[in-house]
């Protein structure tokens, strides 16, 4: 029965496969490949391919198959007649697919599948629903199968024939879409050669009457030629009616940058390795969007490896960087649009503030999808170098953006709790120009980068062809390679340009490319190539791309001028100038050169002082030219590479660490003069600080002490040391203990006001490196000392203020003068307050003991020195007793329990 | 406990121990009890702010001496914060506006009007005014200087100012009409000598001749700068008697050396080590205007008389034009190129300009 079937149509199918599922039925047949045969070379019909798998079925109730097939041909046949209209003839072809499927969504379905054309023809036949009510009806009614003939549906083959198909029930919501499908396609083959195609329904019917005639064998033959004439037609026109789906009409007003943008992954121009490369990215998030189902549809060898535990890549966000006009938008739209993303996309125009990301990313992440889609989405960040706020400051863009990627879902056990920070759960792709831009710094560490280039010349120049054949442009090959060579590979560029002589009706030559393209691109250049082209002649390929002769390239001053302000850094290139030029090779005996060179630089300095000092930036357009006479100068072929300039950043750098150790300085100097009633204030004015304290204190406080216990210290050096420890303690100077790298230990000076004495490295020569044992002395003095200021402190806080204030400064006749009358009496014993006071001196004691000996564990003789020592220095608080003042209206009085016996 | 600068400050009229015809008109204006306006200025060290704190002295009494030093915040109208340190006693107040830079025409208007606008409180007190010192006043920018000028006139009966300046070529004219200008010049070398005794004296040790000498003239006027240096020799050897150096300060040295740099060698590679060691020095803060006269002094010290002038010549012109830039190191080199080149033509003696191209 199969195989009478595969005859009674005509089919050419190889296998026919007879299913025993459903028994009852008339077995149902499966013509697979029979589409391979009309499409052979577009690869992309292999996913169609994959769903052919639907039933073909002689209508079950005709026991004699070809008395229905004749009633079809008999149908087709008729139609020519009929209708000789090319449109009548489409009609009628579409009237067959539309049975099936009622729709405009099939190319939805079959994005790769259906032949554009198809698409044109369904707009240009608007009504085509109206003829096909009665067959929709039909199909509509014939969910419940009672008769049969709502359960047959009835198409045409590729020859025009018609094909009856039984639903089977279980797709029965799938099968019409999918049938439509090949129909379509069956239909733009016919209408794809429309000169040919009365002719070959009606031979097709002719055929189909001899049909079994032919063996087998030849009518596959026959329709494979078929199918390689036609391909071979159309490549040799190169009309490329697959990419360019409204070819021809002139008259369209869209740019043809937006009408020839790639629809597919296929059409893509460029490096196929970037584009897998970020369509592998977004399928990595398959797991995580779409869950368990397409993972295991696409299993891939590492997966798991790269991912976390919400299957998520280990990159969460992708940027795409490169020169303008080479479709990284477009690539990411289409990676998404193939993945099954719908694009939420944040460019420019939009604000771009860390609130964004708060009021409209969030949002559009975490809801799945866009509104009015079932898609979860994708969101694109276009053109993220100029977004604002920068890395910097914590509240930027880009910081919030990153954020966003470590934002930790909620615990799954806990209530919900809507404030808590959700994962980011949907890919980012950004995309940049530059990807070295200051604000991204932050961002290229957490992202997976991909980096566009220059796509293939040869590749553009064809692009350029189809398209201006497309158009009805007349172009020259030349002149076409000379446009891509001028816009470096800026294909958006080259269509504008093609474009704008299409409006102005010229064809495409040589010279006129040239001169439409004069300024082209010279913009964009980084100060970098600005640079390159400051110290060397300009590259002989690029003199040949812009087709200059010698006297055009010997003139420099436009050229370079307009390089150097188009770049937009010319303090930058200023300063590459100046860090480069003594590098360079060129014999200069008396300096002539030099001294031009720094003339120049000074004049540009002082005049870019000046417009910003004074804010004249009319001065602007002057600037460049200062720094073009670099290129008489100094240019050579083959110098020396230029490097980034770095040096004056790194002087910068240097200049701020050095600048925050003299504001440490001054502060430690200004809480010092607050102590010492104004002594040293005047010291921290910042001229007298640099040139005179700074490398007279160093040696005030590096004297040569010897290492020695400080009970031999002989006296010359004992006040010398505790001169020392006077003023470190003062000035707020310390030691602190540090481990070298090697283990080794050392003291530290703190603030490091010994960078002052170092120069290149080194210290002052007359200045002796004190050695660790004399800086762990003058530490142990420095927190003895502290103790005990502290220990007095304690002492003398509340009870005897004024008294202590007194001897604190040097006013003593003075403050007698405003200090009120003391009322209060001094009374003294062995009270309380006194005796916590000493309990916590003797604490303290113990500290500095502890300390010292954990401290200075190869030298035991030290620890024993110091707490030896402490007593002394201690003893004179045991004299000191609580003292009461009253004040007479003053009500902020202490309340302390004190013994009666404490005042007798 | 103090270094010696402070330490042996003199802190009255009388214990100063120069310039007495200007401590005894010092002391006169302050009991005349009509205290004008006034403008101290001379070379760094010469003892301005020690003079400024005896009248305040002379004038108040020793509650001026009593000094609290805080911070105030004030406002630009960019809301932008401004930090200014303030020395103050109960009749005066005394501040650096240049460490605010551009802004401090926001910190005088506020400060002085504030000041101003409140009376003296303390009804004891011997002047009916107050005193605002304002440190540094050639850096204050030309809009602070004129929201001084006509304060100074408005509030005279409760405030009265005192700037201290290195020179007075940078105040315009309607500031210098206002004030009694004072000039403090430097020490000569017997002063300072004399004052060296003294704080030896004090200290309890006798400063040798030889080395008192030395130090005044390391110091060059600079009395500040004296006894600092007196007081790390002291702390480097207690003995003072012995032979010894007189430590220049490291970035002299330095500038020194690369002088000498300058002088031996004029190449390329030249060029680019000075340059190492120009931005070593810039690096460490050294005001490129000082890098520069410097170096400039050194060299000249060790040219032919010919060049002399013309090397001081390019350095002026340097100077003014690293003045008005902002990037001092390209004028830093230059002048150094200038320099070489200059030297290199006399050396070889002849003119190479015909070989110019």
């Amino acid at each position: 029965m199969a195989t009478t079937d595969s005859l009674i149509f005509g089919l050419p199918t190889g296998l026919l496969v007879s299913s025993a599922e459903d028994p009852g039925d008339v077995p149902e047949t499966t013509f697979g490949p029979s589409l391979l045969l009309v499409e052979p070379l577009s690869s992309a019909q292999d996913v169609l391919d994959s769903m052919m798998d639907y039933d073909a079925t002689e209508p079950s109730q005709s026991t004699d198959g070809i008395s229905n097939l004749g009633s079809g041909l008999r149908r087709v046949h008729l139609t020519p007649e009929t209708t000789t209209t090319r449109s009548a003839e489409a009609d009628d072809v579409f009237v067959s697919t539309g049975l099936l499927s009622q729709t405009g969504s099939s190319d939805a379905t079959f994005p790769q599948g259906t032949y554009d054309s198809n698409i044109s023809q369904s707009q240009d036949l608007p009504d085509v629903s109206d003829l096909l009510r009665p067959y929709a009806a039909n199909a509509s009614t014939s969910s419940g199968a009672a008769s049969f003939s709502t359960n047959i549906i009835r198409g045409t083959s590729f020859d025009g024939g018609n094909v009856f198909l039984k639903r089977k029930s279980r797709r029965q919501a799938q099968m019409p879409a999918m049938v439509s499908g090949i129909m379509v396609d069956h239909a733009a083959m016919l209408s794809c050669t429309p000169g040919k195609s009365t002719v070959d329904s009606a031979s097709g019917a002719t055929n189909f009457s001899k049909l079994l005639d032919v063996p087998i064998h030849r009518l596959l033959d026959q329709l494979s030629l078929e199918a390689a004439t036609r391909i071979a037609r159309e490549d040799s026109h190169r009309v490329d009616v697959t990419r360019h789906p409204q070819p021809g009409p002139s008259t369209d007003t869209s740019l043809w940058v937006d009408r020839y943008r790639p629809k597919r992954f296929t059409d893509l121009l460029g490096d196929d390795r970037v584009h897998r490369e970020v369509m592998s990215w977004v399928k990595e998030w398959d797991h995580c969007v779409f869950g368990r189902r397409q993972g295991r549809k696409r299993p891939r060898g590492e997966e798991g490896e790269n991912l976390d535990e919400w299957r998520r890549p280990k990159e969460k966000l992708l940027l795409l960087s490169g020169p303008p006009g080479l479709g990284k938008t477009t690539l990411a739209h289409i990676v998404a649009q193939h993945a099954g993303y719908s694009v939420f996309e944040i460019n420019a125009s939009d604000a771009r503030s860390a609130q964004v990301v708060e009021e409209r990313l969030k949002p559009a992440l975490e809801s799945g999808s866009t509104v009015g889609s079932k898609k979860p989405t994708l969101v694109v960040i276009d053109e993220i170098d100029g977004a604002t706020g920068g890395t910097d400051n914590s509240s930027g863009f880009i910081q919030k953006l990153i954020q966003l990627t470590y934002d930790k879902p909620r615990k799954k056990g806990k209530k919900a709790d809507p404030k808590a920070p959700r994962p980011l759960l949907r890919p980012i792709i950004c995309i940049c120009n530059d990807l070295f831009a200051s604000s991204l710094t932050k961002l290229r560490v957490h992202t997976r980068v991909v980096r566009f280039s220059r796509p293939n010349d040869i590749q553009l120049v064809r692009r350029l062809r189809e398209i201006c054949e497309t158009e009805g442009l007349k172009a020259e090959s030349r002149a076409l390679t000379t446009l891509v060579g001028v816009a470096q590979g800026d294909l958006r560029g080259c269509l504008n340009t093609l474009q704008m002589f299409k409006a102005h009706g010229r064809e495409v030559t040589e010279p006129v490319v040239r001169t439409a393209t004069a300024g082209m691109k010279e913009t964009e250049a980084s100060y970098m190539s600005v640079l390159q082209d400051l110290f060397s002649p300009m590259a002989r390929k690029r003199v040949k791309d812009l087709g200059l002769n010698e006297e055009e390239e010997a003139r420099y001053v436009d050229r370079l001028s307009h390089a150097i302000e188009g770049s937009g850094a010319m303090d930058k290139i200023a300063q590459g100038c100046f860090e480069h030029y003594a590098n360079l090779h060129r014999h200069d005996a008396n300096f002539s050169r030099y001294l031009k060179a720094e003339e120049w630089l000074t004049v540009y300095d002082v005049m870019a002082g000046e417009m910003r000092s004074e804010r004249e930036y009319a001065l602007m357009q002057y600037l460049p030219y200062m720094l073009v006479p670099f290129y008489p100068l100094f240019q050579e072929r083959g110098g020396p590479k230029i490097e980034r300039p770095k040096a004056d950043w790194e002087n910068y750098q240097a200049t701020k660490t050095n600048e925050e150790i003299y504001q440490s300085l001054a502060r430690c100097l200004r809480s010092a003069a607050t102590r010492h009633c104004g002594d040293y204030r005047h010291l921290a004015s910042d001229q007298i600080l640099q040139l005179e304290l700074a490398p007279l204190l160093n040696r005030i406080i590096s004297p040569p002490l010897k290492p020695v216990n400080r009970q031999i210290i002989r006296p010359g050096e004992k006040a010398v040391l505790s001169r020392l420890v006077d003023l470190m303690v003062a000035l707020e100077l310390r030691f602190f203990q540090e481990k070298m790298e090697d283990g080794q230990l050392t003291y530290r000076l703190d603030p490091p006001v010994d960078v002052f004495v170092t120069y290149d490295g080194k210290r002052a020569a007359d200045i002796a490196v004190s050695k660790y044992a004399v800086r762990h002395l003058v530490a142990a003095e420095i927190d003895a000392r502290l103790a005990s200021l502290q220990a007095d402190n304690i002492e003398k806080s509340k009870p005897n203020k004024s008294n202590f204030f007194k001897r604190r400064t040097h006013l003593d006749e003075a403050n007698e003068e405003d200090v009120d009358n003391i009322n209060g009496k001094l009374v003294s014993a062995g009270s309380q307050p006194d005796f916590v006071a000493n309990k916590r001196t003797r604490i303290d004691k113990g500290d500095i003991t502890d300390k010292v000996a954990v401290d200075f564990f190869g030298r035991p003789i030290l620890p024993s020195a110091g707490p030896a020592k402490q007593p002394s220095t201690v003893k004179p608080e045991n004299q000191n007793h609580v003292s009461y003042r009253f004040n007479e209206g003053n009500s902020a009085a202490v309340r302390k329990p004190i013994k009666v016996g404490s005042f007798l | 406990m103090s270094l010696w600068v402070d330490k042996h400050r003199p802190r009255v009229l009388d214990d100063l121990h120069y310039h007495a015809g200007l401590s005894a008109r010092l002391r006169a204006l302050a009991a005349s009890g009509d205290f004008p306006h006034m403008l101290f200025y001379g070379p760094s060290g010469a003892g301005k702010k020690t003079r400024i704190a005896c009248t305040l002295r002379e004038l108040f009494g020793k509650g001026a001496e009593k000094l609290k030093i805080d911070q105030r915040v004030f406002m630009t109208p960019a809301r932008r914060k401004l930090d200014v340190n303030v020395v103050q006693s109960n009749y005066h107040i005394e501040i650096t506006p240049s460490e605010v830079g551009n802004y401090d025409r926001v910190v005088i208007q506020e400060l002085l009007k504030e000041i101003a606008q409140t009376q003296q409180v303390d009804l004891s007190a011997k002047q009916r005014f107050k005193v605002v010192i304002i440190n540094e006043a050639d850096s204050l920018s030309r809009d602070a200087q004129a929201a001084l000028r006509r304060t100074m006139e408005k509030y005279m009966s409760n405030m009265r100012i005192i700037l201290c300046t290195n020179s007075t070529s940078k105040l315009i004219a309607p500031i210098k009409s206002r004030c009694l200008l004072v000039r403090v010049a430097a020490p000569t070398t017997e002063e300072m000598i004399d004052v060296l005794r003294h704080v030896g004296r004090k200290e309890g040790f006798d400063v040798p001749d030889k080395i008192a000498h030395e130090i005044t003239e390391d110091a060059n006027g600079n009395m500040r700068k004296a006894v600092l240096v007196l007081e790390a020799l002291k702390m480097q050897s207690t003995d003072l008697d012995k032979p010894l150096t007189i430590a220049k300060p490291d970035w002299e040295t330095y500038c020194h050396k690369v002088g000498d740099m300058i002088i031996q060698e004029q190449s390329p590679a030249r060029v680019m080590e000075v340059r190492a060691k120009l931005y070593e020095l810039l690096s460490h803060c050294i005001p490129p205007t000082i890098v520069l006269k410097t170096i400039a002094e050194r060299v000249v010290q060790q040219v032919d008389e010919s060049l002399k002038a013309e090397i001081m010549h390019w350095a002026a012109i340097y100077e003014v034009r690293m003045r008005i830039g902002n990037k001092k190191i390209y004028h830093l080199e230059a002048w150094v190129v200038k320099v070489m080149s200059l030297y290199k033509h006399l050396f070889y003696d002849i003119n190479m300009t015909d070989f110019d191209d």
